[in-house]
């Protein structure tokens, strides 16, 4: 199996999960950090963390593709933090003008799984829609999510935790 | 969907740290709270894969031609098998690392300038071990002490089923020098041991932990490892 080879050390290995996932992990770090130059950098970052932590990849619990995004997100989302707080409001701002792409993306949807998230997703109001795939994409916190939108950190939060919520019982129907 | 319940408290919680929407602060409390308690790491992971798919909305693109190489480049010589190199070393010569193990175990503790300040509450203390032979610095063990819940959290890297004859067996060595017992990690394991009160004390900021190899059961002796000091580090503030 891949993943143990490459917990084992064979550089092959590595080089066949790049092949199949870096275009998926770098279109993850383009869509948090809009800047080619940095998603490299973090993809990069990306790939040494995999080579070493596939040791530690547990196949019962998530498949390879998740697992790695989910490094990748992460990865993405620590740079977009270490860009400090006032870098960071601007990127924040800036992509909210940008929220109509959620549209776009939905045609490129590959799995059953995204499509039925989208589908869920799509049940919900506009409003908590947005807030989850900004706390998703950007890594907003509830503070600065309740400060962007100029509403009280408490129903910010009742929103997102309600919305999770629906999310759940949509997903399991 | 007006009658869709509330998720628990906890459940709540792990799927807001899926989401990333938690302070600082709060993501260190929820990732303490996934090495304690399996049922909220489960919760976290759940919620991670359900989320995972919106990630996926994102558009492939090709990384430019050269990353692989870059990659490559920057990569270490593999960790696991380096780390499985030096285990097998370690056993293999029991007997005469023994002593030596214990001494160079013994001499990192003395050479602790004390012990610093007393942690603040809530501080965690981390401690990265080492072969002790300093021919890499690549941790054979990660461990941190929470002074708060009283647990130490330990994680092997070490690749499980190399050496089934032998058990991994953790030592604190306060700033007097002699080893305390804290218990067994199996390689590639992550586990949170609680501490009892008689030994609180002895994790303190300067304190070295290490892992010695012993046979199934644990040290014969009450007071000492009785094979070879696999790997070592101090405790120290993040």
């Amino acid at each position: 199996m891949l993943m143990a080879r490459i917990a084992a050390g064979e550089r092959a290995a590595l080089r066949r999960l790049y092949d199949a996932t870096s275009g998926k992990l770098f279109g993850v770090c383009l869509r948090i950090l809009s800047d080619r130059e940095e998603s490299e950098d973090v993809l990069q970052d990306v790939y040494l963390t995999i080579w070493r932590r596939a040791g530690r990849f547990d196949a019962t619990r998530a498949g390879v593709m998740t697992w790695a995004s989910t490094i990748a997100r992460n990865r993405a989302i620590d740079r977009l933090r270490a860009r400090g707080p006032l870098a960071y409001a601007d990127q924040v701002d800036d992509l909210q003008l940008a929220d109509g792409a959620a549209g776009a993306e939905a045609g490129l949807l590959a799995s059953g799984e995204a499509r039925r998230l989208q589908d869920c997703l799509s049940q919900l109001d506009e409003r908590t829609q947005r807030v989850i795939r900004s706390a998703f994409f950007e890594g907003v916190t509830y503070e600065a999510l309740s400060r962007r939108m100029d509403t009280p950190l408490g129903t910010v939060k009742s929103w997102i935790r309600r919305g999770l919520a629906r999310l759940k019982g949509c997903l399991a129907t | 969907m007006s009658e869709t319940p509330d998720l628990s408290e906890a459940e709540a919680f792990a799927a807001e740290h899926a989401l990333g929407v938690l302070t600082s602060a709060e993501r260190r409390e929820a990732e303490r709270r996934m090495a304690a308690d399996p049922a909220f790491a489960a919760l976290v992971e759940a919620w991670r894969l359900r989320l995972s798919a919106m990630g996926e909305g994102a558009a492939p693109v090709a990384p430019p031609a050269d990353l692989w190489s870059r990659i490559e480049r920057a990569l270490p010589a593999n960790d696991d098998s380096r780390a499985v190199r030096l285990w097998r070393r370690a056993t293999a010569a029991a007997s005469l690392l023994a002593a030596a193990g214990v001494a160079a175990a013994v001499m990192l503790a003395s050479r602790t300038p004390a012990v610093v300040a007393p942690p603040q509450p809530g501080q965690l203390l981390n401690a990265s071990l080492v072969s002790p032979s300093g021919t890499t610095s690549v941790p054979l063990f990660v461990a941190a002490y929470d002074p708060i819940r009283k647990a130490l959290i330990v994680t092997s890297l070490v690749r499980p089923g190399k050496d089934p004859g032998h058990v991994h067996e953790l030592w604190v060595i306060p700033a007097d020098g002699k080893p305390r017992p804290l218990g067994f990690i199996e390689p590639g394991k992550t586990r949170a041991m609680p501490m009892p009160p008689n030994l609180q004390p002895s994790l303190t900021a300067g304190s070295s932990i290490a892992v010695s190899v012993e046979p199934p059961g644990g040290s014969p002796k009450v007071d000492a490892p009785s094979g070879p000091i696999a790997a070592v580090g101090k405790l120290s503030e993040i």
